[in-house]
């Protein structure tokens, strides 16, 4: 068990101008489970690839538990990586497989034999453990792959969307497994995603990554509740968050004839650093109400619902300053509009999310 | 559908054929052979093939062959691999360059090579030796080997390697223990070509080669033709040239299989 600590770390790779990832600063608590995520090219395979010692790092330095390992060869480093394509070993049986690593270091036959029983009982692999990967179901390949790396017993975990090649059913399955095992075996795991609902549910912390540039690292909860700035805000979350950059009055943002109140501080700090009079402002389609006409609300014109039975989702448009923006709104199944009426949305109070309209920072 | 049946039914008997008209011959007599060419032997006479073995020297021949090829063989596949795979997966300056030199090397003409080839060989005084000999074989056979598996190294994944240094594999250990077995029907096949191809080699041990102790196989069946003159044993001659086949053959039909699935395996990407 260990810590992780990326300090500046840096990866240009030749031939380019802009790095893939660039001056990463982040430290992983022992036992921590952090999920790295972000759109695909934001630099979080290549962050986690530098961890793993596959791609070097052209400034900065990375630390395992205060050892510094920046430019150690993978086999220094004492970590196991779960592939996205798995990544078994083709003409090995399951158990070869998961002895690889064991049988390199010399451990002694009858180890060898009881780590990978356990991690085969683990993982529900017992049956399967004379059979050659291509005789497994992808489910299966997707715990050997676990496996493979569990019988090591390294000080860190890394996984590199080891769920995306998945049916959305065992994708779930899996996650819940994934986490849970982690939780009992307690060793750090780095675990990188493009999908920001396995981000939400598997991770004690979760880093925020875009052009190689770390957004925000924080508890998903504090991740959805005060994104630190427009991109994170739009990335979390499902649908996603109303972005608008719309005109700022004195008591707050104008929606055509709806005001989304901001105090006096916030307004002061939007027209800072060349903010002119212009805001911009976020809400998650959860966080506003379908109201009467007379009720203050923003005028939307219904394209499309989508039911999808538990409650619908909404989306419409409503002219902005002349310009047509599209909305999404969630609703109850109950009160759900027919396409081509105009509804009323109006944002709960204290759920708004202002960001500078210049920086695109949180104020 | 019909008139392609056809086709290749001919096909495959113009092909065979003579091939099986010369196994026939080599268990008939002499007498038989001139009078009813066509005929089945009357009883088969495998003291044909001992003859062809023991007097004749097919016997040496053959194991001339079978030290020159084999050791050439080990050496071919040995550096091909080890080259093949260095040029596919690491990028250095001069890859490239070094990739079209082998490539190139199949495209020159041996023979234009054979007079200075000679003063090298003889130069280095391993003009008929088994190491000379082995030498140019290997010489000979890399550019294709180290083409094809060029090719082969290419398609593996490249995560498998990268698992491999993960789990604690040095180069060699991510060369030996997991590219070379994955590449292994590349191997067989590009072995096969190559064991076709140096076994029914004539015009360099022609030229390399001028001990008659020494001679290969192809050189020992052109010396015992010629030598014949009038005195002909023709029985003697189809006899050693079927014990020539036999090799090939049952190399052929023991990695049939493999032979198609790494060609396929090759030809893709």
């Amino acid at each position: 068990m260990a810590t992780v600590t990326y300090t500046q770390a840096t990866r240009i790779y030749p031939g380019t101008e802009r790095p893939a990832v660039d001056h990463l600063d982040l430290e992983i608590g022992d036992g921590e489970f952090l999920v790295l995520v972000g759109p695909s090219g934001c630099g979080k395979s290549t962050s986690l690839r530098m961890l793993a010692g596959l791609e070097d790092v052209d400034e900065g330095s990375i630390h395992i538990d205060n050892r510094d390992v920046t430019h150690l060869p993978p086999k220094a480093r004492d970590i196991a990586m779960v592939f996205q394509n798995y990544a078994l070993y083709p003409h090995m049986t399951v158990y070869e497989n998961m002895a690889f690593a064991l049988k390199l270091r010399k451990t002694s036959k009858a180890e060898i034999d009881r780590r990978v029983k356990e991690a085969a009982g683990l993982l529900q692999l017992e049956e399967y453990l004379g059979r050659k990967p291509k005789a497994l179901s992808g489910g299966q390949r997707q715990r050997v792959a676990m496996g493979r790396a569990i019988v090591r017993e390294p000080q860190v975990f890394l996984m590199d969307e080891p769920l995306s090649n998945l049916d959305a059913k065992l994708r779930v399955q899996t996650r819940t497994q994934i986490a849970s095992l982690q939780a009992k075996l307690g060793i750090t795991t780095v675990y990188v995603t493009h999908d920001q609902i396995e981000a939400m549910t598997m991770g004690h912390r979760v880093a925020v990554m875009l052009d190689g540039v770390l957004q925000q690292v924080d508890t998903p909860r504090a991740l959805y509740d005060k994104p630190s700035n427009v991109f994170v805000a739009g990335f979390i979350g499902s649908p996603a968050m109303n972005i608008k950059t719309v005109s700022l009055t004195d008591g707050g943002a104008k929606f055509i004839d709806m005001i989304v109140p901001l105090t006096r501080e916030e307004v002061e700090k939007a027209r800072a650093n060349g903010g002119g009079d212009k805001v911009t402002i976020g809400f998650r389609p959860e966080d506003c109400d379908l109201v009467g006409p007379t009720e203050g609300g923003l005028p939307v014109v219904v394209e499309l619902v989508e039911d999808l039975g538990s409650d619908a989702n909404v989306y419409g448009h409503a002219a902005l300053d002349g310009v047509s923006e599209r909305f999404v709104v969630r609703t109850d199944r109950r009160h759900m509009p027919n396409m081509g009426d105009t509804v009323f949305v109006k944002p709960r109070a204290d759920h708004n999310h202002a960001f500078h309209a210049a920086t695109g920072e949180r104020i | 559908m019909r008139r392609a049946h056809a086709f290749l039914i001919a096909w495959a008997a113009v092909v065979t054929l003579p091939l099986l008209w010369a196994v026939v011959s080599s268990l008939k007599t002499d007498r038989e052979i001139l009078t009813s060419p066509w005929s089945l032997p009357a009883t088969p006479r495998f003291d044909n093939w001992s003859r062809a073995w023991n007097q004749a020297d097919i016997g040496r021949y053959f194991g001339n062959s079978a030290v020159v090829v084999g050791c050439a063989l080990l050496l071919t596949m040995l550096l091909g691999a080890t080259t093949a795979y260095a040029l596919a997966r690491y990028p250095f300056r001069g890859n490239r360059i070094l990739y079209f030199g082998f490539v190139a090397g199949m495209l020159f003409p041996v023979f234009l090579a054979l007079v200075p080839l000679f003063f090298v060989v003889k130069q280095l005084g391993l003009l008929g030796t088994y190491p000379g000999l082995i030498l140019v074989y290997t010489a000979y056979a890399l550019p294709f080997t180290i083409f094809f598996l060029h090719a082969f190294f290419r398609t593996l994944p490249t995560a498998l390697a990268e698992a491999a240094f993960l789990d604690g594999c040095s180069h060699w250990g991510v060369f030996f223990r997991v590219m070379l077995p994955l590449a292994r029907p590349g191997l067989v096949t590009v072995a096969i070509f190559n064991f076709l191809g140096l076994w029914n080699q004539y015009l360099l041990p022609l030229v390399l080669n001028p001990d008659p102790d020494r001679y290969v196989l192809a050189q020992g069946l052109a010396a015992l033709s010629v030598s014949q003159g009038y005195r002909s044993d023709w029985s003697g001659l189809f006899a050693g040239l079927t014990i020539a086949m036999l090799p090939v053959l049952a190399a052929y039909v023991i990695f049939q299989r493999q032979i198609r699935s790494g060609l396929t395996a090759g030809a893709v990407r």
